[in-house]
């Protein structure tokens, strides 16, 4: 088990050196930092020189070098536009990022799941019908516009709720965290929900399929016919089942939540990694990207273990596999 | 806009007037769409740190509501007798916000950190060679040349301690990592810094110990840069902010529609142009002229200004906001040539004919390079541009990019035509003509935006003299030449000055300034 895990941290390892060296070689691509830099009245020998001086001049692999050296050691760099820590920068965005990632994935589990039963159940009901058909109008809608509906509808028009930024936020051992406000929570429905629609859908339908899948099989008509109470068999023998595919989906989509709550992040000015990141590329600012695009991929790649171990929970049948 | 300076100053008594009746103190809470990089006002020069660093460092002069010089930490300046240069005399019994007495020392310690290899603004410096400092509070700046304009120069020319800059290790701009002056905030300003969290939050609170006399009614201001303009603006018609600069024009309509809320219209001094490949020796993006540069012709310059139909723009693009441009700064700003203030009337026939005449009478096809993300509606103005030079044959193939990607490629000369937008940072025309219209050359930092090399000797020759000349009739009688020449030649496409849109709740009196910067201390919440 433990060898099991550190094989896995050791390719992570691999896997962010790759997403590392991709990124580079689309920073040139980007623009160029210095004009973004300075103003207008530099001379050009000043510019010339901050460029020589960011080492900008060197060739692409001795920047890429110089750059994956320093994070093995554990230097992030200093950021071009603000000239702080990278690592800092990033550390402090993140809280904002994972609240608002893992009440999103909540809200699509809690709807997204009981919905997805129902709907199973009922496979031509007139209210499984009308769920199917608002989600699929709600997954086809660009998550943008969702947000600046829901901003217009609730921020706006109605005065409900706040239209941008995380609310009152508390400090928890270095952790900012909005989750024990009233404001902040206000302040991250909108948001959450903008970011886990899509998510909600995909759980609904997933489990749907599955269910109905699960429910024609051999040991659920036998059950039936043993007589197990429909609840039972439901819910212990036929969802449990059904959880299996669905956490694997559920979870490598986590990593691509957290990767795209950027349109979320710019729509609610919620200061998280995405903003960031968004700020970044406007700026030009190629260590804060070329890190932030790393712990990406490194959130990726722990999200992949945690979907592996938790496998092996729900699954006995791998448990085995594993020691024999 | 007839006159910048006569709307700017009715603005500035209307202002006064509310100011005077109002007295409750309030919170304000505002937006704009960039967060200033830094608190560190000698490190970048741009304009979202020097407006929001205006609030709480000063210089030795400031601009007033109409944009022109007044005293701050100086209280007066003369030209100096023996040498060529300015003396300032320094305000006392100023003291910066942590309790440290201002003094010529720091005077003389800002110079020396602003104008160091590490600053980015140590242009505005380029012209002195020399700082003495003559008493506590006197201070000569020494220039090579006799120099009318150096004060109106240092406008943005912000005072640290120098007691506080040492102890903090702050002695110069952050280069490579951040240092105390990168995240803390020291000045004399009518306002200090409270807390701050980079790209998030940023709050200010009056400064008790100032020594000017309030006229804003601000207990706490509250600063959010807000990068998306629909959720700007939704935050400012859910009434979580009171103010946020700008707005699309696009929401206009949207604000002036609902009560409570009001748009505020002014004239930036950004004059936006097309520029041409002067000193190509081909067009570049043509299919059908290759070998030569038909805008090596000025008659084919002339002809793409005669193609340009400014009030359609203006009508359709712009809600009537603009004003056509007949040169590089609008009417208003100093050295504005009066004699020289007709644009080139749309008038395609005469545009065919000069095409024709200049042995095009096909016309011809090449690139025109825009911005989609640096001035108002860039993108749709180069579209409705290049449908304007299609009719009389100048096929425009346009390409468009975001500005971080649009500058390096001007700079390797990747255009036949170009968009510019040009705000004069000196607020007088010495500042065009230095940037955009003398002969490009790095050691004499001359023409560093003149992308197309446009070049004319006697332009050149005229420079130096208007950046020396004192007598103000001479030195005009200069700047129309120079003007007059690049008309003429058609340097540039003047276009129109683009337009300043900010919005705010009703009970919200502020200042626009024509430079774009928001000055809190002219704010008061009714």
């Amino acid at each position: 088990m433990v060898y099991f895990i550190l094989k896995r941290l050791i390719q992570s390892v691999f896997v962010m050196i790759a997403v590392a060296f991709l990124a580079f070689s689309l920073f040139r691509f980007v623009g160029d930092p210095i004009t973004q830099m300075t103003g207008v009245e530099t001379s050009i020998e000043d510019q010339e020189r901050l460029r020589e001086e960011l080492g900008l001049n060197d060739p692409f692999v001795a920047q890429f070098v110089r750059f994956t050296g320093d994070m093995l050691q554990g230097d992030f760099g200093y950021s071009y536009r603000t000239r702080q820590p990278v690592g800092e920068m990033i550390a402090t965005r993140v809280p904002a990022t994972l609240e608002l990632g893992i009440v999103a994935l909540l809200i699509s589990l809690v709807v997204g799941i009981p919905t997805g039963v129902f709907t199973a159940l009922r496979p031509r009901g007139f209210a499984t019908q009308t769920i199917l058909l608002t989600t699929l109008v709600g997954v086809s809608i660009p998550t943008f516009v969702i947000g600046i509906m829901l901003i217009f509808l609730f921020g706006v028009q109605l005065g409900w709720l706040p239209t941008f930024g995380r609310g009152g936020t508390v400090q928890i051992g270095g952790w900012e965290t909005s989750l024990f406000t009233i404001d902040g929570w206000r302040a991250l429905i909108l948001p959450a929900i903008t970011l886990g629609v899509y998510q909600l859908t995909l759980t609904m339908r997933l489990v749907r399929a599955e269910m109905m899948e699960v429910l024609r099989s051999d040991y659920i008509r036998f059950g039936m016919a043993r007589g197990v109470p429909m609840r039972s068999l439901y819910f212990r023998h036929a969802l449990a089942n059904t959880m299996v595919p669905v956490i694997t989906i559920i979870g490598l989509q986590f990593g691509g939540v957290i990767a795209f709550s950027i349109v979320t992040e710019s729509v609610f000015q919620w200061p998280g990694m995405g903003l960031l990141f968004l700020e970044s590329i406007r700026f030009v600012d190629i260590p804060v990207m070329g890190v932030y695009l790393v712990v990406i991929a490194f959130f990726f790649v722990l999200v992949n273990l945690i979907v592996d171990l938790l496998y092996l929970a729900i699954d006995p049948r791998l448990r085995v596999k594993d020691t024999s | 806009m007839k006159n910048l300076i006569l709307k700017n100053s009715a603005m500035v008594a209307g202002a006064l007037l509310i100011g005077a009746a109002s007295a409750s103190a309030a919170e304000f809470k505002w937006a704009s769409n960039t967060d200033p990089q830094t608190m560190d006002p000698h490190a970048v020069n741009s304009a979202p740190v020097l407006s929001f660093l205006n609030n709480v460092y000063e210089g030795l002069v400031r601009r007033n509501q109409g944009m022109s010089i007044e005293g701050s930490l100086a209280e007066s300046w003369e030209p100096l007798q023996d040498d060529d240069g300015w003396r300032f005399n320094l305000r006392q019994g100023v003291t910066f916000q942590d309790g440290a007495a201002f003094t010529s020392e720091d005077v003389m310690f800002s110079y020396e950190r602003a104008s160091n290899e590490a600053a980015d603004v140590r242009s505005w410096f380029a012209p002195v060679s020399e700082v003495r400092v003559v008493d506590d509070f006197t201070i000569d700046f020494i220039t090579k040349a006799p120099n009318p304009l150096f004060p109106d120069s240092i406008a943005n020319f912000m005072i640290l301690d120098k007691g506080w800059a040492e102890a903090n290790g702050a002695e110069l701009p952050a280069r490579d990592a951040e240092n105390h002056a990168t995240m803390n905030v020291n000045g004399t300003g009518a306002f200090k810094v409270a807390s701050r969290d980079p790209g998030v939050k940023t709050v200010l609170v009056p400064n008790e110990g100032w020594w000017g006399e309030a006229t804003h009614n601000i207990t706490e201001a509250t600063f959010t840069p807000i990068g998306n303009a629909a959720t700007g603006l939704a935050a400012l018609l859910s009434s979580e902010i009171d103010f946020i600069q700008p707005i699309p024009l696009q929401d206009v309509a949207q604000v002036e529609s609902r009560d409570g809320f009001k748009v505020l219209e002014g004239e930036e001094t950004r004059v936006i142009m097309f520029g041409f490949g002067h000193e190509h020796e081909e067009l570049l993006y043509s299919s059908d002229v290759t070998g030569k540069n038909p805008f090596a012709d000025a008659r084919v310059r002339l002809a793409a200004a005669h193609a340009i139909d400014i009030a359609s723009i203006d009508r359709v693009l712009f809600r009537g906001k603009i004003e056509g441009a007949s040169q590089l700064v609008p009417a208003g700003i100093s050295g504005y040539s009066e004699a020289n203030s007709d644009r080139p009337a749309y008038d395609p026939d005469r545009a065919k004919a000069l095409l024709a005449e200049a042995g095009y009478p096909e016309g011809f096809s090449f690139g025109l390079k825009c911005p989609n993300d640096r001035y108002i509606n860039d993108e749709a103005l180069c579209r409705a541009a290049a449908s304007m030079f299609a009719a009389v044959g100048l096929n425009a193939e346009l390409s468009t990019g975001p500005v971080r990607d649009y500058w390096p490629q001007l700079r390797e000369d990747a255009f036949d035509m170009y968009l510019l937008g040009w705000s004069p940072g000196t607020f007088d025309m010495e500042h065009p003509i230095r940037f955009l219209m003398s002969t490009p050359n790095k050691e004499k930092k001359l023409g560093s935006w003149n992308f197309g090399g446009y070049s004319n000797a006697r332009v050149d020759e005229l420079l130096p003299g208007i950046q020396r000349e004192v007598n103000p009739a001479a030195r005009q009688a200069m700047v129309d030449e120079v003007v007059a020449i690049t008309q003429e030649e058609v340097a540039y496409i003047p276009l129109y000055t683009q337009p300043l849109i900010w919005a705010a709740k009703d009970n919200v009196d502020l200042t626009q300034r024509a430079d774009n910067f928001f000055m809190l201390r002219w704010v008061t919440v009714n």
